[in-house]
């Protein structure tokens, strides 16, 4: 027997976000069907809110639902020290953190040449820009370590030296709770490179 | 279900659901290879760097033989070619040649000439500068390696000798073309007499010797264009990181 096109198109719907398969868009979609209408519509205001109302933010790229965004308009954050990020959603995995009180600037990607996204396809000139305008004195590069991240650093770090700014590159190397007999040759080159003193 | 151990050198690696990577290698004995490795997204995951493009690794993979997708066990490192990655145009030269290994040479097809060619030509552009000599080399190197050899000796129709002034070269007949016989195939090329010494030294010339090339300019950009568009003609479509490269480099002399 068939199913029902409502749950058949709840099912299709949901299989399309990541790390979904059929099997679990199926167990979602009974969930929603055996829970109470109000449940089901606090869902779809909370999808169709999400592509309403977010925008990004005019100065660092992040998601907001006003311009500018919080971080940006806080008194309390120091705007001279601004954290390049690749993604939205990286800013909250560094605002988890608490420790860091400057801005951000969100790139909308890395520079990747086999999906063809070169330097203009990024926010980079707005960096520049920015770096220009507003007497920025640091900039902290935290792109993924890994290969597209590392060069987008590298040419980020490039553009911005006629800036004469301070450029720094977030630390790579061993991640805390991690074992140094497993680490490879690159992570504890990079980790070596990366050392710091010990008062 | 057997298990695979072999060197080899990382193409290409993408992202996979949640966690995981998709990760193309080049192996010196099963050709190219596509594995998914579990959880290589993940802070503490035990692939490290090793599954970083242009990485030269030891890996150890599983699954049924002749299947399209395995699933990557383990992997070590044995040269990660940093030098390549401090220097962006190092980087999207290596770059270019996996592009051109992943598209010429097909999957499981062992082809250790391949590989060893990718190999060497790394280890080249770690310690080179002059790329386009050494990406020209790789070009023509594969090709030879992978069949797509031009005809650069005598005339594809006639087989008569080429002439001493300007040489014709047909892509359709993908080799030269004589004066008496471009009536039956217009060439769609024409370059200098001395630019074809020089496309037949890079037919046989060792990479691991690229140092001892130089062309001159007018050379050079012949060459380049007759080895692009060979290669377009093979492939059917332009490589992504070719014009990629091109689009750095013009943006680096302009803005760095």
């Amino acid at each position: 027997m068939k199913r029902p096109p409502a749950v058949t198109d709840l099912i299709e719907e949901l299989k399309r976000m990541p790390g979904i398969g059929q099997k679990t868009a199926e167990r979602l979609s009974f969930f929603v069907m055996r829970g109470s209408n109000e449940r089901a519509n606090k869902l779809a205001d909370a999808v169709r809110n999400i592509k309403e109302k977010i925008i990004l933010c005019s100065q660092c790229h992040g998601i907001t639902e006003i311009n500018p965004c919080e971080i940006c308009r806080d008194p309390k954050r120091d705007p001279s020290i601004v954290c390049v990020v690749e993604e939205p959603h990286d800013v909250y995995a560094m605002e988890n953190m608490g420790h860091f009180r400057g801005v951000y600037h969100v790139l909308m990607g890395v520079i990747s040449p086999l999906d063809g996204i070169g330097p203009s396809e990024l926010t980079i000139e707005a960096l520049k820009e920015r770096v220009m305008k507003d007497n920025i004195q640091e900039v902290v590069l935290a792109t993924n370590p890994d290969m597209e991240g590392e060069s987008t650093a590298v040419y980020i770090a490039k553009i911005l030296k006629p800036a004469n700014i301070k450029v720094t590159r977030i630390a790579r190397g061993l991640p805390v709770g991690g074992d140094i007999e497993y680490a490879d040759e690159v992570t504890l080159l990079k980790s070596l490179e990366g050392r710091t003193e010990m008062n | 279900m057997p298990l695979f151990n072999t060197e080899a050198i990382v193409l290409r690696s993408i992202n996979l659901s949640e966690t995981d990577k998709l990760v193309t290698f080049l192996s010196a004995h099963f050709g190219k290879v596509k594995c998914v490795a579990k959880a290589a997204r993940k802070m503490k995951n035990r692939f490290g760097a090793a599954l970083e493009p242009m990485s030269h690794i030891r890996l150890i993979y599983f699954g049924k033989e002749n299947q399209t997708l395995y699933r990557l066990n383990h992997s070590d490192i044995i040269h990660s070619f940093q030098p390549i990655r401090d220097d962006l145009l190092k980087v999207y030269t290596g770059i270019y040649f996996n592009e051109l290994i992943d598209t010429l040479i097909p999957e499981a097809h062992p082809d250790p000439k391949a590989y060893q060619l990718l190999l060497e030509s790394l280890l080249v552009l770690e310690s080179r500068d002059s790329l386009e000599t050494l990406s020209r080399l790789f070009e023509m190197r594969l090709m030879v390696l992978t069949g797509y050899t031009p005809q650069l000796s005598h005339c594809s129709i006639c087989k008569g000798l080429p002439g001493t002034e300007r040489i014709g070269f047909s892509f359709e007949r993908r080799g030269i073309v004589c004066e008496p016989c471009s009536f039956k195939a217009q060439p769609e090329m024409r370059f200098q007499a001395g630019t074809l010494n020089y496309l037949k030294k890079l037919k046989t010339m060792d990479i691991k010797h690229a140092s001892r090339l130089k062309f001159p300019k007018s050379a050079e950009l012949e060459i380049e264009q007759l080895t692009h568009r060979l290669i377009l003609s093979y492939t059917g479509r332009e490589l992504k990181s070719y014009p990629f490269i091109k689009n750095m480099a013009k943006i680096m002399d302009t803005k760095l």
